[in-house]
């Protein structure tokens, strides 16, 4: 098939139905749209469209089906795994502009909202309400609803409250056929199987959602958050399984080694130890008296297992920085190298000391730079190898040390991902962890959604083909930034 | 057509596009469009810079629509150098396609001192004669008709930048400034109209090499190591740039001189003793900070804690994202720049139905254009600091 010619009639019926300043597929828009926060340097889109409204978004996959042409939803971009990175030049399908808030119902607690709201913009809307919306991945300040309904996105308040599932009631879909549909009710009354639940964390070959439903948490009415510094990794990780073993489950627990740490310090100038091996972050909500109590045992059980200091924020602009550094951690290690790659697996918490050991001692094999900072608190880890890209033979380096980090991992009996997404980054893992029939399986699911396989292509299952355009990232082309 | 825009390699890669900067950028939370964010724009000029991209006319619509505000370098965890980046990539693009005739008029005029003052007297009238439409022209609703004369002090402790533009439409500032300085008894001198303008526009235009001849021009006309107070945010931001802009230690030397005038009078003692024991009254204002004052000065705290002593100081929601004037920006883009403005005007919406004050002229001008109403903050501090009854 000539794309160009099919191109030309794809763009023009594209304009006709959405609207010209809607669909663009100039050089800059395909470059621009080519990749996303991973470090995937990305194929071609064939077309960029801004749908505003859901029957946008209907006009777009009808005109796909029309044209044997495959989509890419795409939130904000900020994704890390790949997810929407376009493959076999599909159209690239942007909710961006599908950002409004479209009901509050506080009698019952939930929201519609556009796939394209950024997630702190609807919590920074409900202020002074006494209610919030629970997910908050460190990228929050940017990341739209509809990524996280996509990669059902944690954040560090997940411990306590539940990942992006947890707090999605309905969706409203446009399968990838074009058929618009609603999975699950806002009161709950939903019959038969939970589909609503298989299109969260669906990465977009499932359809698009064109209105989601979320629950509004109420906020806790006292907070305290608490810094505490290690001088040695291993007793920051046996304190995280001493407190939870003790009972207590706190909002939130985080972990930054002592790169990382210096690199936020330099960002935030919060007052971060940067001599320590490791800080932990442990937030506590809940009403005032036992807020108290779980702070004074938090203290006890962490001086016992090494804390050197305890500080408990005084201060909600001190809470804000403390968090500020944390969500920044990602963003920031550029200050060290200019590339990097992370890895999302998730272990049991008991096995924190010696995995981290592990993921230290892999780095050091392969002269890699590791930073580690994650949600210590329910084993999620994020170890990021920081290099410079062009340094030669080093993303091999990469590669095989990031595959040791995945083994350790899954051998520790961990999963894959935590929150960033299989995407077309980990999809090569996906035989280590499920068995043939696993994967037959969840074939059989995507395939009753997407008989024709339109729906983001490439992502998430192995397959025999492969996206001819996405470079491996062992195969980088020349000049790509990585 | 490939054309190497002289990046600095380092600053370009040092981008690993997380997005952490696409809430601050004025043009992407009014588009939504990754050719109108930082991390967009540093992608392209990447792309140009490698040879994948040509300097298209998509290329160079988004690099021009960028406001310059720098909200994302203060955004940056990863300190991306993006002022500089852009700064020379706009030198570049200025050889390479038309600039808008408002654009060069507009800056022409800033440079020949007669002519601004001759045209702002003769549109001064014709404003009183309700010959000029409101809003028609970036411009203040009402120019003052004549050119103020300015008292001055013999050997003078501090000298007031009075600079081009706002010396001619917003004396009123500069004479708010000056009784502020008077009534704490500082002495000081103007830089007058002999030393003009200081060449911040053409810096943010990419006219650089204009620029750097006005900033040799300021610098020769003001020696001496008094301290240079500075009450338009944008002038301040650019004198003290000079040093990095020329390179030399003499304008090295010039730009350590120079303080944001809130900036200096907290660091002075004289201002310190003259203070209220308590708030006079209780008066609400909401502070706007101006980008230069904000992201590239990073002396906006200083106004607030000037204005504290008088009156509340209320926060926009919006963590200082850009009102869309931008320097000359709300000359050559006014769609987009009236699409900022409207986020901002919901902001203020928000805060109150309260007197609004920033510290730059530019940002007066196209937030009053739009309705709203606004001083400088050393208008408000002079309003009370004269009238010596209300603190006493």
């Amino acid at each position: 098939m000539n794309r160009s010619r099919g191109n030309d009639q794809l763009f023009q019926e594209l304009c006709r139905d959405i609207g010209t300043n809607r669909v663009h597929r100039d050089g800059a828009s395909q470059l621009l749209y080519s990749r996303d926060g991973s470090a995937f340097p990305g194929g071609i889109p064939g077309v960029v469209c801004f749908p505003e409204t859901t029957q946008h978004v209907v006009d777009c996959i009808k005109a796909a089906n029309r044209h044997d042409r495959s989509f890419v939803p795409r939130g904000a971009g900020t994704g890390l795994a790949g997810g929407a990175v376009p493959c076999d030049a599909p159209l690239v399908i942007s909710t961006t502009k599908m950002n409004s808030i479209l009901e509050v119902n506080y009698e019952k607690r939930f929201a519609w909202v556009g796939p394209g709201v950024v997630n702190l913009d609807l919590t920074k809307s409900l202020t002074g309400t006494g209610f919030h919306f629970a997910p908050d991945p460190s990228s929050q300040q940017s990341c739209t609803i509809g990524g996280n309904v996509a990669n059902n996105s944690g954040g560090p308040h997940c411990l306590a409250y539940g990942v992006t599932n947890a707090h999605i009631l309905a969706i409203e879909v446009v399968l990838p056929d074009g058929t618009l549909v609603q999975l699950g009710d806002v009161d709950g009354h939903a019959s038969g199987y939970d589909l609503r639940g298989v299109f969260v964390g669906g990465e977009g070959t499932l359809g698009i959602a064109t209105r989601i439903a979320v629950k509004l948490t109420p906020d806790p009415p006292e907070i305290r958050t608490l810094l505490l510094d290690f001088m040695d990794v291993a007793d920051a990780a046996k304190t995280v399984s001493a407190i939870i073993a003790s009972g207590i489950v706190p909002a939130a627990i985080e972990m930054m080694d002592k790169r990382i740490v210096n690199v936020v310090e330099e960002f935030v100038k919060v007052g971060y130890p940067t001599d320590a091996a490791a800080v932990l972050i442990i937030e506590v909500d809940g009403l005032p008296e036992g807020v108290k109590i779980e702070v004074e045992r938090i203290q006890s059980i962490s001086l016992e297992h090494g804390a050197r200091s305890v500080r408990v924020a005084s201060s909600d602009e001190e809470r804000e920085q403390i968090w500020k550094g944390r969500k920044s951690a990602f963003g920031a290690v550029a200050q060290i190298q200019p590339g990097y790659y992370l890895h999302d697996t998730v272990i049991p918490r008991t096995k924190l000391v010696e995995v981290l050991e592990a993921v230290y001692e892999i780095a050091n094999r392969y002269e890699l730079i590791v930073m580690n900072v994650f949600h210590a608190g329910d084993g999620n880890l994020h170890p990021l190898l920081v290099f410079d890209p062009q340094e030669p033979g080093v993303m091999e380096r990469v590669l095989v040390a990031g595959e040791e980090i995945v083994q350790v991992s899954l051998d520790a009996g961990g999963v894959l991902s935590g929150e960033h997404g299989i995407g077309l980054e980990k999809k090569r893992f996906m035989e280590k962890l499920f068995s043939e029939e696993d994967l037959a399986a969840q074939k059989l699911l995507k395939d009753a959604f997407d008989p024709d396989g339109r729906a983001n292509p490439f992502k998430v299952l192995p397959s025999g083909a492969s996206c001819s355009e996405v470079n491996h990232l062992n195969q980088l082309p020349d000049g790509a930034w990585v | 057509m490939s054309t190497s825009l002289n990046l600095d390699k380092d600053h370009l890669t040092a981008c690993i596009s997380c997005g952490l900067c696409l809430p601050h950028c004025p043009t992407y939370q009014t588009t939504q469009d990754e050719s109108r964010s930082p991390r967009g724009r540093i992608s392209l000029m990447r792309g140009v810079e490698d040879g994948l991209m040509p300097l298209s006319k998509e290329v160079i619509e988004s690099l021009d629509t960028c406001v310059q505000c720098l909200g994302c370098e203060t955004a940056c965890p990863s300190g991306v150098r993006y002022g500089e980046l852009i700064g020379q990539t706009r030198e570049v693009l200025n050889s390479h396609r038309k600039v808008s005739f408002r654009l060069r008029a507009g800056l022409w005029i800033l440079l020949h001192m007669r002519v601004l003052l001759f045209g702002s007297r003769v549109l001064a009238v014709l404003q009183r004669l309700k010959l000029v439409p409101n809003k028609a022209l970036p411009v203040p609703s009402r120019i003052p008709l004549r050119g103020v004369r300015y008292v001055q002090n013999d050997d003078p402790e501090v000298i007031l930048f009075t600079g081009c533009v706002m010396d001619v439409w917003l004396s009123q500032v500069h004479e708010a400034a000056l009784s502020v300085l008077d009534s704490i008894g500082v002495r000081y001198m103007i830089s007058g109209n002999q030393v003009g303008c200081c060449g911040a526009l053409h810096s943010h235009a990419g006219f650089r090499s204009t620029a750097n001849k006005q900033a040799l021009e300021v610098i020769s006309a003001l020696p001496s190591d008094l301290p240079i107070l500075v009450d338009s945010a944008g002038c301040g931001a650019v004198l003290k740039e000079y040093g990095s802009l020329l390179g030399t230690q003499e304008a090295r030397i010039f730009s350590s001189r120079v303080y944001d005038i809130h900036e200096w009078l907290i660091n002075d003692s004289k201002w310190r003793e003259s203070l209220p024991a308590r708030r006079p009254g209780n008066k609400k204002v909401i502070v706007q900070d101006p980008c230069h004052l904000r992201h590239v000065q990073k002396a906006h705290t200083s106004v607030r804690e000037l204005l504290t002593p008088f009156v509340e100081c209320l926060e926009l929601d919006d963590e200082g994202l850009c009102c869309g004037a931008g320097g000359a920006f709300s000359v050559d883009q006014p769609e987009l720049a009236k699409e900022i403005r409207d986020k901002k005007l919901k902001s203020i919406q928000r805060a109150g139905r309260h007197l609004v004050v920033s510290a730059n002229p530019g940002c007066m001008i196209h937030l009053e254009s739009a309705g709203v109403e606004i001083l400088h903050p050393i208008q408000v501090v002079a309003e009370y600091i004269g009238g010596k009854e209300d603190h006493e």
